[in-house]
């Protein structure tokens, strides 16, 4: 580690969820406009790997801060709370809609006009995402660790189905 | 001498004088070298006023040769004289024998992946001969820089394919230190013609570069996004290139000319030079009168496109593939880049425009502009320029994995995440006692280890024996600014480090490298320890003065008395070594201080990150 700064620390920020993605961006560049290897390459051998291990912790903290599900991982990380990736959530409810909803996902191809189906499908995915990370906002922001952990782990869920509806479009687009 | 210059950090330690750095094209058919002077960029020619070396190499029994000359004994000798050598870099045998049948070499047998070719002055593996090649440029460079006296670079920007895996990287940087050079940089030649056309600078774009060489083409796509050069995609030909203009031509000629089909190694020759000269007539005029024997007619440029169009289509296929990886539409790139000879072309010109649907940049000569983007990057990259200029940040071109159960691949790092990058894997061990363990590093997108390319193998040793599964060895993968990578390992409970032997799949040891730099001497081995003895006592003085800057600038904050007091005996100690003259006890003393002043690193990191995000006020966020 080059640093002991956590990565809100790094980016000079406060943990929380809720983070305004141009201002990453920017103090982004402007923490390798400083410790990129580029700007150490006169430098002695040691100042260098130092250098490339700062980058590096640096890109690290910039992929987990600019994604709302690994940012939310990171922030129970620090509460002392490791959620493992594919945990399942004992919320009935919750797992019954996923399930309907992969239906949906499978049933996409034998649509009319597959493209649309698949176009409203992602909609109502994105919809959900958007509601699980304000419940997860708002249980974090209050402290109860517990509600928040369950928030993530259907996050985790609806990111994946994302993703398969991402990977969908691509099949239907090259097709 | 002035061992301790006193430097603010960030600059070089002799702010007025400018240091001398060059930027390399080492190409597959030609190679250059480019340097900035008074500001400006420019390639760097030889004696004769050309500018272009032509990539070969021959070797005799006594002499080895580079360029026009090495590159004119190619008919004659063709098993002396190495040409294309790049396509080797970073290659395994197995690979070779797939070229097989244009590569007319012998290949020797040899116990590490990399091939070796017969020639007349023994085997030779492409990183020599690559090495051969940068040696020739270097020089050209220093006499440039220098005059005839000569001098020392500071060091290169040396140009890679975008696509070009750990191995071929790996190779290339191999090759320049054999030739002596200090690498700041492998920059993707894509990126470097970027950059020779200022692409770098302004709002977030994609950008196309078409590069039509002599026998090769490559399309890459690359998107600027805030200050992020990022390669979308990369595709092209590995043999489709301005070569075949001229053979197409050439036979239409010989068809015109009624001179058959069934011609002599000279008939072919003379026709194909006919071919090429009407070809770049044609960049100027309207048409061209060629003449064969007591042939004559005209070829003109509608004739011309209708010959190549073909060739072009081919090459413009590949971008519609490009862009369809990159999920990118031709609308959409911003900027056209045109790279290589052939894209001097007219009729390749046309077909480009019309396709990206605007004009391609072509105000830098095609053959150079990969060099000139290599050298501005090499004068930001050596001090020159004002830092605030010019940073490119990469991205790792493919993915890195480790071999898991089954022979199936587990990614580490995902392609097109932006480099340095570092991850840590944990390994547990599967038998009581366990001391060792195997790890297989592969680069690709494939899920099975045999679609992938083998990296290297990584064998830890040492690990304290305990129950299986007790044992927690967490291993580091960290891929550098270049696209490199390295591995470190520890035992977690114990804290022991284990031994890591790295064998790459197709590249060289450390110790090969070490001793055919010994061998590229013909002094005795004095003069191996005497630059060993001057390196280590650079390195010396580089590490006491980065020392001194650091504890002049927050040595009382950050330390104790005590830490304080250690720091200064290290360094004393190491400053004595620099006097005496043991290039071993140098290193030694210099590795001690290193690992005593990482903490103090480490904190002054922290305070740098603090400061540098000061006056950010928190409630920005506040939204």
């Amino acid at each position: 580690m080059a640093t002991n700064l956590n990565h809100f620390e790094v980016f000079g920020l406060q943990p929380a969820f809720e983070l305004d993605r141009s201002t990453l961006a920017a103090r982004y560049r402007e923490l390798q406009r400083e410790f990129h290897p580029d700007k150490y390459v006169s430098r002695s051998d040691s100042e260098q790997l130092l250098a490339i291990k700062m980058a590096a912790q640096i890109n690290e903290a910039h992929t987990v801060l600019r994604d709302p599900v690994q940012r939310a991982g990171y922030l129970l990380k620090l509460a002392g709370v490791e959620v493992p990736p594919e945990q399942t959530t004992s919320d009935t409810e919750f797992l019954m809609q996923q399930m309907l909803l992969r239906e949906q996902l499978e049933e996409v191809r034998d649509q009319a006009d597959p493209a649309a189906a698949l176009d409203e499908l992602n909609t109502e995915v994105q919809g959900l995402i958007s509601t699980e990370e304000r419940r997860f906002a708002e249980a974090y922001g209050a402290k109860s660790l517990r509600a928040a952990e369950e928030s993530l782990r259907k996050l985790q869920f609806l990111v994946k189905l994302a993703h398969q509806i991402d990977e969908r479009e691509e099949d239907l687009f090259n097709n | 001498m002035a061992l301790l210059q006193i430097s603010e950090p960030g600059q070089s330690p002799a702010p007025h004088q400018r240091k001398h750095a060059v930027g390399i094209d080492l190409g597959t058919t030609n190679s250059l070298v480019a340097t900035v002077r008074s500001g400006s960029a420019e390639a760097i020619a030889d004696e004769c006023g050309d500018v272009i070396l032509p990539s070969a190499v021959h070797y005799g029994a006594d002499t080895i040769t580079v360029g026009t000359e090495a590159r004119a004994r190619a008919a004659e000798d063709p098993y002396n004289t190495m040409i294309s050598i790049k396509r080797l870099m970073g290659r395994g045998v197995a690979d070779i024998k797939s070229f097989g049948e244009q590569l007319p070499y012998h290949f020797a047998d040899s116990n590490s992946g990399m091939p070796a070719i017969e020639t007349a002055a023994g085997p030779v593996n492409p990183v020599q001969v690559s090495a051969e090649i940068l040696k020739k440029l270097a020089a050209r460079g220093r006499e440039a820089l220098y005059g005839k006296s000569g001098g020392e670079l500071d060091g290169a920007v040396i140009t890679v394919p975008a696509y070009f895996d750990d191995a071929q990287r790996q190779a290339t940087k191999d090759a320049a230190q054999l030739a002596g050079l200090k690498v700041l940089r492998l920059l993707n030649e894509p990126t470097a013609a970027a950059v020779a056309y200022g692409l770098d600078k302004g709002e977030e774009r994609v950008i196309a570069v078409y590069d039509l060489g002599g026998g090769t083409f490559d399309i890459s796509i690359l998107r600027l996004s805030r200050g992020v050069f990022e390669v979308l995609s990369t595709g092209g030909d590995t043999a489709l290139g301005g070569d075949d203009f001229d053979r197409t031509i050439a036979g239409w000629i010989a068809e015109q000319a009624g001179v058959g089909t069934d011609l002599d190694a000279a008939t072919q020759r003379s026709l194909l030079d006919i071919a090429c000269a009407a070809k770049e007539s044609l960049t100027g005029a309207e048409q061209a009168q060629v003449r064969y024997g007591s042939w004559s007619d005209v070829l003109d440029r509608a004739t011309m496109a209708s010959l190549l169009d073909p060739w072009i289509d081919k090459t413009l296929r590949a971008c519609k593939r490009a862009l369809r990886d990159a999920g990118i539409g031709a609308d959409e790139v911003q900027e056209v880049v045109l790279v290589g000879g052939s894209t001097r072309t007219l009729r390749v010109r046309e077909r480009v425009e019309d396709h990206f649907g605007r004009a391609p940049h072509a105000e830098i000569d095609p053959d150079q502009v990969v060099a000139i983007g290599a050298a501005l990057q090499a004068d930001v990259l050596v001090g020159n320029k004002s830092s605030e200029e010019l940073l490119l940040l990469d991205v790792i071109p493919l993915s890195l994995g480790i071999e898991t159960m089954g022979g199936l691949t587990e990614k580490l790092i995902d392609r097109n995440t932006t480099i340095p990058v570092s991850k840590a894997q944990e390994f547990t061990t599967f038998k009581d006692g366990q001391t060792a363990m195997a790890v297989h590093v592969v680069q690709g997108e494939r899920e099975l280890v045999s679609d992938c390319r083998s990296l290297a193998r990584f064998e830890l040793r040492g690990i304290p024996p305990m129950v299986a599964g007790a044992a927690h060895i967490r291993v580091t993968f960290q891929v550098d600014a270049d696209g490199l990578l390295s591995v470190a390992a520890m035992e977690k409970s114990s804290g022991v480090s284990a031994d890591i032997t790295v064998k790459p799949s197709y590249g060289l040891e450390d110790k090969d490298i070490a001793r055919m730099l010994q061998e590229s001497y013909t002094h005795a081995a004095e003069d191996i320890a005497l630059r060993a003895l001057r390196e280590a006592q650079v390195e010396a003085e580089r590490t006491l003065e980065s020392m001194l800057v650091a504890l002049r600038e927050n040595g009382a904050q950050l330390l104790d008395e005590r830490e304080l007091n250690e720091l200064e005996h290290a360094m004393e100690g190491l400053r004595l070594a620099h006097n005496g003259g043991d290039a071993e006890e140098i290193r030694r003393r210099m590795e001690a201080l290193n690992k005593l002043s990482e903490p103090f690193a480490a904190r002054r990191m922290d305070a740098s990150i603090q400061r540098a995000m000061q006056g950010h006020s928190l409630d920005e966020f506040d939204k």
